[in-house]
C-alpha cells in the first residue's frame, strides 16, 4: 500500500508538484495521468526514494521514505521511463546484478530469475548483451528487473512503449495478472491503456491534482447528456428545422460527412427519451437516418477537461490583476 | 554491495576498457624499463627501480582520470542511476563498491608490472625492501587519484568532463609539489609546512628510499577517506538539486 499525503516539491521558484496527496490499496491498479510536464516523473522518482520531496510525507508498505528508505524501497519494483539497462551486460547478469543490488537472498536469485523471465517471456534472449537487443526487449527486460525481489509495490512509468500491437495486450494482461498480489501505479500519457487496465485514474496538471476517482465516475463527471452523432439523407433546412423545433435537443452543430447528398450532425440530449422522439420525427418528416452513433464521454474528453482548468492556486501575478481591476473600477466610479 | 562491485568489474572487462589502460600502463613502463637499461653505461647513472617509479608516476597519474571518468557520470548519462537510487543500497556502499571494483582494476595493472623486476632478478640482482617501499608508494598515490578522479566523474552527467576535469586536478596535484618547492613559499616558513602536507611526490620519494613513515601512511589513509566521503555528500546532495 502506498499513502501519499501533502506531497510538494519545487526545484528553485518552480513548483513541480504541489500538495498531491493519494493512497493506493492493495490489489488496485491506479493510472496515473497527466500532459508532459505536469509532475509524473518527479512523483515517481519521490516515490520511489530518488528523489527528496521538499515537504508531505510517503508511506510505502507502512515504512516511511524518508525516515526508513532501506525497508521502503524493499517493497517498491520500479521501472522508470528509459529502463535502466546496463547495455554491455548479459540479460540473465543484469537480472543476477539487480536481484543482488535488491537484498534478494543469494539461494532465491536463481529461481526468482527464472520466474520472472517466464513473466515477461525473455528466456530466449537471456544470454545476448542488452546492447544488441530491440526496443522490444529492452523494454520488458526493465519490466522484468522491476519485478526482482518480490516487491508489494509496483510503479511503472509507460510500460508498453516500443512494444508491438501483440506484446502490448501480453503486458498488460501481465498487468491485470500482478494486480492479484501488488498495488501497482501505472503512468502512461496512452489514455486506452489507462482505460483497459486501471481500476482508478488520477489526473494531475502542472502539479496539482485535478481528479482521483473509478473510471466510471470520471466519465460520468464530464456530462451527463446524451451526444449523439447522426448522419441523414435529406433537405438540410428541413432538418434543421426540426432540430430548432425539438425541444429536448440542447445543442447540435454540423460536422463534415463523408457520404455523399448527406449531412452529418452532432447533437446534445438531453435524456434517453430524446433519443427516440428526434429519430421517430425526422422519419416521420421523409429524412432518411443512414447513421446513428451514441458517443459516451470517454476518458480522453476527461482528460482534456480537467487538465485544461485553470490553477487552482492563486500565483503573485493573479493578485496583481486583481488590485489592478480594483484600482480601473475605483477610477471609474470616480468618474 | 558484493553484487555491485561485481558489476563494476564486469563493466571493465567486458569492454576491452581495463585491457587498454592496462596495456597503456605497460607501455610507459617499458619504455622508462628500457631507457633506463640503456642508461647503465653511463658512469653516472644509477639504475633503480625506484627511479623508474618515480619517472612513470607521471605518465601512470594521467591514466587514472580515464579509468575512473565513467563510474558516476556513465549511470547518469544512460540512466541507470535511478536503479541504484531506487534499490536497498545505501549512497556511501554505492561509492565503496565502485571505487574497491576501480581499486581492483589498478591492483591488476600494478600486479603486471611484476614482470619488470622479475626480469631484473633474473639476470641481475634486485633491492627487494625498497622495491615493496615503492610499491607501497606508487599503490597509495594510485588509490587518492582514484577518489579524486570519482569525485570529478561524481560531479557531472558527461565522462569526457569528468575526464577532462579528472586530467586537470592530476595537473593541480602535481603542481602543488613544484609550488611548495618554490622559493617563495619555501621563504614563509607558515606557507611551506602547509604545503608540504600536500606534497605527494616528496612522501612517494621517503617511500622509494626505503623509508615506510607513518606520517606518509596517514596522510594517504585519510585524505582517502576524505575524498571519497566527499563523493558521497556530492551524491547526496545532488539529489536534491536535480531539476
Amino acid at each position: 500500500m502506498v499513502e501519499i499525503k501533502n506531497l510538494t516539491k519545487r526545484f528553485g521558484t518552480i513548483t513541480a508538484v504541489n500538495d498531491l496527496s493519494f493512497t493506493v490499496s492493495d490489489n488496485e491498479i491506479l493510472g496515473f495521468l497527466g500532459p508532459n510536464g505536469a509532475g509524473k516523473t518527479t512523483t515517481m522518482n519521490m516515490i520511489t526514494g530518488c528523489l527528496p520531496p521538499t515537504s508531505g510525507t510517503i508511506i510505502v508498505n507502512g515504512f516511511d521514505i524518508s525516515n526508513n528508505p532501506m525497508e521502503a524501497k524493499k517493497s517498491i519494483g520500479y521501472l522508470p521511463e528509459i529502463p535502466p539497462l546496463y547495455t554491455d551486460m548479459k540479460v540473465y547478469e543484469y537480472l543476477k546484478f539487480v536481484a543482488g543490488i535488491k537484498a534478494v537472498p543469494r539461494s532465491k536469485r536463481n529461481e526468482q530469475i527464472k520466474l520472472v523471465m517466464d513473466r515477461l517471456k525473455i528466456n530466449d534472449v537471456s544470454k545476448r548483451i542488452i546492447k544488441n537487443l530491440s526496443k522490444g526487449y529492452k523494454q520488458r527486460v526493465g519490466f522484468a528487473q522491476a519485478l526482482i525481489g518480490d516487491p508489494k509495490i509496483l510503479i511503472l512509468d509507460e510500460p508498453t512503449v516500443g512494444l508491438d500491437p501483440n506484446q502490448i495486450l501480453e503486458v498488460r494482461k501481465l498487468i491485470k495478472d500482478l494486480k492479484k498480489d501488488h498495488a501497482i501505479i501505472l503512468c502512461s500519457h496512452i489514455l486506452q491503456e489507462i482505460s483497459a487496465v486501471c481500476d482508478k485514474a488520477l489526473i494531475i496538471a502542472k502539479g496539482e491534482l485535478k481528479a482521483l476517482d473509478t473510471l466510471k465516475n470520471l466519465s460520468d463527471r464530464v456530462s451527463s447528456n446524451i451526444a449523439l452523432t447522426i448522419t441523414i439523407d435529406g433537405d438540410k433546412v428541413k432538418i434543421i428545422d426540426i432540430f430548432n423545433n425539438t425541444k429536448s435537443i440542447l445543442d447540435y452543430t454540423e460536422i463534415t460527412s463523408d457520404k455523399p447528398n448527406a449531412y452529418a450532425f452532432k447533437l446534445e440530449l438531453a435524456n434517453d427519451d430524446a433519443r427516440k422522439q428526434t429519430i421517430a420525427k425526422l422519419i416521420s418528416e421523409d429524412c432518411s437516418i443512414l447513421e446513428v452513433q451514441t458517443d459516451q464521454a470517454n476518458l480522453e474528453q476527461v482528460f482534456v477537461k480537467l487538465t485544461k482548468q485553470p490553477s487552482k492556486k492563486r500565483t503573485i501575478y493573479d493578485v496583481f490583476d486583481d488590485i489592478e481591476k480594483n484600482i480601473d473600477s475605483d477610477e471609474n466610479k470616480e468618474a | 554491495m558484493f553484487s555491485l562491485y561485481k558489476k563494476e568489474l564486469q563493466s571493465y572487462f567486458y569492454s576491452a576498457f581495463a585491457y587498454i589502460i592496462c596495456a597503456l600502463f605497460l607501455l610507459a613502463f617499458s619504455l622508462e624499463f628500457a631507457n633506463g637499461i640503456s642508461n647503465i653505461v653511463t658512469p653516472k647513472y644509477t639504475f633503480s627501480f625506484s627511479n623508474i617509479f618515480y619517472n612513470n608516476f607521471f605518465y601512470f597519474i594521467f591514466l587514472i582520470p580515464v579509468l575512473t571518468m565513467r563510474s558516476f557520470a556513465e549511470e547518469r548519462k544512460s540512466g541507470t542511476e535511478t536503479l541504484l537510487l531506487s534499490s536497498p543500497i545505501s549512497i556511501p556502499k554505492i561509492v565503496f563498491g565502485k571505487f574497491l571494483a576501480i581499486a581492483t582494476v589498478f591492483l591488476l595493472m600494478i600486479t603486471l608490472s611484476f614482470v619488470y623486476p622479475l626480469i631484473t632478478a633474473l639476470l641481475g640482482q634486485v633491492y627487494l625492501s625498497s622495491l615493496i617501499c615503492s610499491y607501497i608508494g606508487f599503490v597509495s598515490i594510485g588509490l587518492l587519484c582514484i577518489s579524486i578522479g570519482m569525485l570529478m566523474s561524481s560531479l557531472t552527467d558527461n565522462p569526457i568532463i569528468a575526464a577532462v576535469t579528472g586530467e586537470g586536478a592530476m595537473i593541480v596535484l602535481l603542481f602543488l609539489d613544484r609550488f611548495s618547492q618554490s622559493d617563495m613559499i619555501q621563504s614563509i616558513p607558515l606557507l611551506k609546512s602547509v604545503f608540504s602536507i600536500f606534497s605527494t611526490q616528496t612522501r612517494f620519494n621517503m617511500f622509494s628510499i626505503g623509508i615506510i613513515r607513518l606520517n606518509d601512511l596517514v596522510f594517504f589513509f585519510t585524505s582517502i577517506a576524505v575524498v571519497l566521503a566527499w563523493v558521497v555528500i556530492v551524491n547526496a546532495r545532488r539529489r536534491w538539486n536535480r531539476g
